[in-house]
């Protein structure tokens, strides 16, 4: 079995360590022995449309339309996903994927309208801190995250969060966080996300090659729990 | 009561203050004595401004070891008295303190968190600002790189001020992009990891010659000092250090700031644990943890790391680093958030465990020489420990 991961610009959106996911869902892929493929894409490379995974991390306003812009132009990672591709997107990636967001002059512009989900921003001070959440689905345990981030994100009604918020600010209506879309997801966690949660990590590796093999990594789970027991 | 009267007054009750929180051995005493002294003139930062020439040093990484070396570069070099912090501490508080205790120096060099520099700026009236570097750090604090930046921008505007700058930086760049006076110090170019674009107009930087020149101008203006590519992180900052000591009225010839060079202090300290020296680095963000990781030369490493405020409360930053240079060596973590540092050692494939104090992991190393790698507070701790002192908490970011 084979896997390609994609991980988009993270020289632009690599700000808050979440390019971490990736080397976690290589981790973890090739313990259970499927062979990995890592794509990094940087500015003025094509987009591959045959990835399995796609990854989007969180950063600062300027990269972060330039990242956008470059992605509308590309339409590869839009293509992939109408495929069945997953994509998993933190924070300004998450804000990228949906449907409409500030730009780096604050104003209103379309995102890549992957999920219905429209970010906007307003006065209140910065949301940051650590992020607990408890997950749309059954087959979790508690989420944590630390967020840190200025814009809100409402979720259009057809959509599911990736969990509701226990503490921290989330997406900022409706003790929402993050979006779960089939299988696309976002999230305002850092951490990294997949770091700190390695159920999410192989949740998102089974959307692209199906069920998997059992894998104990002691440090995953002891600094999993080391975060879940302190914030709880 | 005059403005004279009100901050001696001031001045005389913070003394106080700061030798009663040294003798409950509440740390150094000067955070509180500076609270104390601004509590009762809240002009006090200005008024104990006037009449000296001050620099101010500000930064990610060097601050403190900057600061120190100016202020003895001024001293050696003058035989004037200094005032200078000699903690480290950055913010208002500590500022007052430390030009409260000597106010007939008529230099002081002061280390200055990035958030208050405009404050400071503004209150001092400095005759050189000195700008190290500027990369990622605390982020839960300041948000963005970018975001300091701009602050900046707004701060520096044409006045008699003279800015030294790292020029290689276009964070700085940007900084002092409508200043009146700067000077430039540039070591040749060298990609920045935090500027993908460009800090003035956001546009993609193209990195491929190993510097940036924007189509927005920023990057065309050329060096004043050019200096060795070659050098590392605390020597870069020591030749803005010299470059500012000469705006200072100090006379250094070529061969002495070669000595200076190359001589250049650094951010590390032998501790003692479990009756061994252990040369430790104090790194706090991914740029000084390569830079003390590019210095590791044994095959026994410990890392130390706390995610309290001043470390900075998110430790995905962790993420940004590469410790291929970790390989193949024996590696103890500790501190609160060992396990973070643990789990991501791990995951590139580093042979690692963890202890629940520095003197335990050093415990467990075999024989061989030990080397450290422990963020803000960890060191503080350490130095706690060293100095006997029972809590001291720093006012320095």
């Amino acid at each position: 079995m084979s896997l390609t991961i994609v991980r988009l610009y993270h020289d632009l959106l690599g700000t808050y360590g979440d390019q971490g996911n990736a080397e976690i869902l290589v981790y973890r892929a090739k313990a259970r022995s499927i062979e990995v493929e890592l794509i990094e894409v940087t500015p003025g490379m094509a987009v591959p449309r045959s990835g399995d995974i796609y990854l989007l991390g969180g950063g600062e306003d300027g990269p972060q339309s330039a990242a956008l812009e470059m992605l509308k132009t590309d339409g590869g990672l839009n293509y992939a996903a109408a495929g069945g591709a997953a994509v998993l997107a933190i924070c300004a990636g998450f804000q990228i994927i949906g449907e409409s967001l500030p730009d780096a002059n604050g104003q209103v512009t379309s995102g890549l309208g992957l999920v219905d989900a429209h970010t906007t921003y307003d006065s209140s001070p910065r949301s940051v801190g650590e992020l607990v959440i408890e997950p749309s689905r059954g087959e979790l345990p508690m989420l944590t995250g630390f967020e840190n981030h200025q814009g809100l994100t409402q979720l259009g009604e057809e959509m599911t969060p990736l969990g509701r918020v226990r503490a921290g600010v989330g997406n900022g209506f409706d003790e929402h966080e993050g979006v779960w879309h089939g299988n696309v997801f976002g999230s305002y966690m850092h951490g990294p996300a997949l770091a700190r949660n390695p159920e999410l990590a192989d949740v998102v590796l089974r959307c692209a090659v199906g069920p998997l093999t059992e894998f104990i990594d002691p440090f995953a789970i002891a600094f999993a729990n080391e975060r879940r027991t302190t914030l709880a | 009561m005059t403005g004279s009267l009100r901050l001696a007054a001031a001045c005389k009750a913070g003394e106080l203050a700061g030798r009663l929180s040294i003798g409950l051995g509440r740390g150094r005493g000067e955070t509180l004595s500076g609270k104390v002294i601004l509590a009762l003139d809240p002009k006090a930062i200005s008024k104990l401004g006037v009449n000296r020439d001050i620099v101010l040093v500000s930064g990610t990484n060097g601050k403190t070891t900057s600061t120190k070396n100016l202020a003895k570069i001024l001293r050696d070099f003058s035989g004037e008295g200094v005032s200078t912090s000699e903690s480290g501490a950055n913010m208002p508080a500590g500022i007052t303190a430390l030009l409260a205790k000597k106010p007939r120096n008529r230099f002081a060099v002061i280390e200055c968190d990035e958030l208050y520099l405009p404050e400071m700026y503004r209150e001092l009236k400095p005759k050189v600002v000195v700008l190290l570097n500027l990369s990622r750090d605390q982020l839960h604090r300041t948000g963005e790189v970018r975001k300091i930046a701009k602050l900046w921008h707004k701060t520096f505007t044409k006045d008699d001020v003279t800015i030294v700058i790292n020029r290689d930086d276009p964070f700085l760049e940007y900084s002092v992009a409508d200043a009146g006076h700067v000077i430039r110090v540039g070591f040749g170019g060298r990609r920045h990891p935090d500027a993908a674009t460009c800090p003035s107009c956001a546009t993609i930087s193209d990195w491929s010659a190993g510097d940036y020149l924007c189509s927005c101008g920023l990057g065309s203006r050329l060096p004043d000092v050019r200096a060795d590519k070659r050098l590392n992180g605390p020597q870069r900052n020591t030749v803005l250090v010299i470059e500012a000591a000469k705006l200072m009225g100090t006379e250094i010839r070529a061969d002495e700031a070669q000595v200076l060079i190359s001589n250049a202090p650094d951010r590390i300290h032998n501790f003692e644990a479990a009756g061994r020296e252990v040369p430790t680095h104090l790194a706090k963000n991914p740029e000084s943890w390569r830079q003390a990781l590019a210095d590791i030369t044994v095959d026994q490493v410990v890392l130390s790391v706390n995610a309290r405020g001043i470390d900075g409360r998110d430790t995905s930053w962790l993420w940004d680093i590469d410790y291929s240079k970790l390989l193949g060596k024996k590696i103890v973590c500790t501190g609160d958030r060992r396990l973070d540092v643990a789990y991501r050692l791990s995951v590139q494939g580093i042979d690692v465990s963890v202890a629940t104090t520095f003197t335990e992991a050093v415990q467990v190393l075999a024989s061989q020489p030990i080397q450290a790698i422990v963020s803000y507070t960890a060191f503080q701790d350490l130095l706690t420990a060293e100095l006997g002192i029972s809590t001291g908490k720093s006012g320095s970011r």
